[in-house]
């Protein structure tokens, strides 16, 4: 653990946290998507709300063109939270069919392509991790190993590498380390109440209205 | 546009964090099908919060990705649907939907995980209730949750902002039977979370009428219903 934490206070720097042999890469800091150049963002934009358009029309050009941009960064999302290849790419195949079915519901105004779609994918892991049954088909290992894992997704030291240089760090900064902790649990590792209130042994009651203030301040931060 | 509670922008905030259960982010996205503000509100956090998911690690994808993700749309009919129980598949989010009478059933029927879910402190520990009514507007809009414990107690909680004017005060009412008529659960001076607590009610059952009604200051003269109804449903047991 105290290697772990070292590891990721120190940025750029690579962490093949494998507990058990599974070939799962945590962490390894990408300066370059998040210091993307504004004019990188609008095209990135552009392209994004384009294929959700093709989506809603019935053409398949539109997921292939949101594989080919997002389709790593969002496979990666999923395997972080996931800990498994083999749920990840079933994540990011569910994800990609909601897409296509749900792209005449975006809404352009409230939000941006890329937010949507990456909802979707967070939505469907965590379907997979609470809802689905689909870790009960998982040997007992192998359950255990994806649990140690996710317990590594978050560290209390460190944890501005999960915000990269943005104004959410910022903000995130500006927390308690407490409710600090808990967003970060419930957003990057996809802990639920009840996980957060035993990680870090507060009752539940108390996590959630930690959440809620924590979200309350981080807000008004960031707006 | 419906005004928005407080208590539903904090759900929306948990909604955004991953923090719902599916019951609890359905109703969250029913009300964000209809108030476009909520929708941007969303969007905002969500868009604020996406430099935390571009901070995973990329993966290559497998090389034949692409190709099994177009096979899976072919098949697409064929296969159970995913989303969340009850959303609405194919409505643009943009556009009033119709009022949807499943929904209050659909929601209720499920609903049992948001006692808990609602972070209401003073509820903890919760224990189940027995029946959960979502209360809706004449147009379908949910506007409060009813959860009957039995024993004499139930909770009200506001997912839409009542105004409710000085010289007023709400009324929370149940029909536990035709033979008692409707009866008064409690008095609210405002649109707030509130336990309830009332006298010699049978047990609630399935399919019971719940409602709020807005009533003179301290709650109907004539001990029956004399106010416009700002929400009703009726009760889905709790398994």
């Amino acid at each position: 653990m105290q290697n772990l934490t070292v590891a990721l206070a120190l940025p750029r720097q690579a962490f093949p946290f494998i507990p058990t042999g599974l070939p799962i890469t945590v962490w390894e800091f990408r300066e370059e998507s998040i210091l993307a150049k504004d004019t990188d963002a609008d095209a990135r934009s552009t392209l994004l709300s384009r294929a959700l358009a093709d989506c809603a029309a019935g053409n398949q050009a539109g997921v292939d063109a949101i594989l080919e941009s997002e389709g790593r960064q969002l496979l990666g999302v999923a395997q972080r939270i996931l800990a498994r290849r083999d749920l990840a790419e079933e994540a990011l195949q569910d994800a990609m069919l909601q897409v296509w079915r749900k792209a005449k519901q975006f809404n352009a105004s409230s939000g941006s392509a890329r937010g949507w779609i990456y909802a979707i994918l967070r939505n469907r892991c965590l379907n997979i991790l609470r809802g689905d049954k689909r870790l009960s088909t998982l040997a007992p290992a192998d359950l255990a190993t994806l649990q140690e894992s996710r317990q590594q997704i978050v560290p209390e030291e460190g944890w501005e590498i999960l915000a990269g240089p943005s104004r959410i760090r910022d903000c995130l900064g500006g927390l308690d380390s407490q409710s600090r902790h808990a967003i970060l649990l419930a957003h990057v590792a996809g802990y639920s109440h009840a996980e957060i209130s035993t990680r870090q042994d507060v009752p539940l009651g108390t996590i959630k209205s930690l959440i809620r203030r924590g979200l309350q301040a981080l807000k008004e931060c960031l707006s | 546009m419906t005004d928005l509670s407080a208590e539903i922008i904090a759900l929306s905030d948990e909604y955004v964090l991953g923090l719902l259960t599916p019951t609890e982010a359905a109703l969250v996205e029913e009300i964000m099908a209809r108030d476009l503000e909520l929708a941007q509100r969303v969007g905002d956090l969500r868009d604020r919060l996406l430099p935390l998911d571009l901070s995973a690690a990329p993966v290559d994808l497998p090389e034949d990705f692409g190709v099994q993700v177009a096979e899976q749309l072919a098949n697409k009919d064929q296969l159970p649907k995913m989303q969340f129980a009850g959303v609405p598949t194919e409505k643009p989010a943009n556009q009033p939907a119709a009022p949807k009478p499943w929904l209050a059933g659909m929601l209720a029927a499920s609903l049992a995980g948001i006692a808990v879910g609602f972070g209401v402190a003073w509820m903890q520990p919760a224990p189940a209730p027995k029946v959960v009514a979502v209360l809706m507007d004449a147009q379908g809009v949910p506007q409060a949750v009813v959860d009957d414990y039995g024993n004499d107690t139930a909770t009200v909680r506001f997912v839409a902002d009542v105004p409710v004017p000085a010289d007023r005060s709400l009324q929370v009412w149940t029909l536990p039977s035709a033979d008692m008529g409707p009866t008064s659960l409690g008095v609210l001076t405002g649109a707030g979370a509130a336990q309830l607590s009332f006298d010699d009610l049978p047990d609630p059952s399935a399919e019971q009428l719940y409602e709020v009604t807005l009533e003179p200051l301290g709650g109907s003269p004539t001990g029956r219903p004399t106010g416009p109804i700002i929400g009703k449903g009726f009760a889905a047991e709790q398994t």
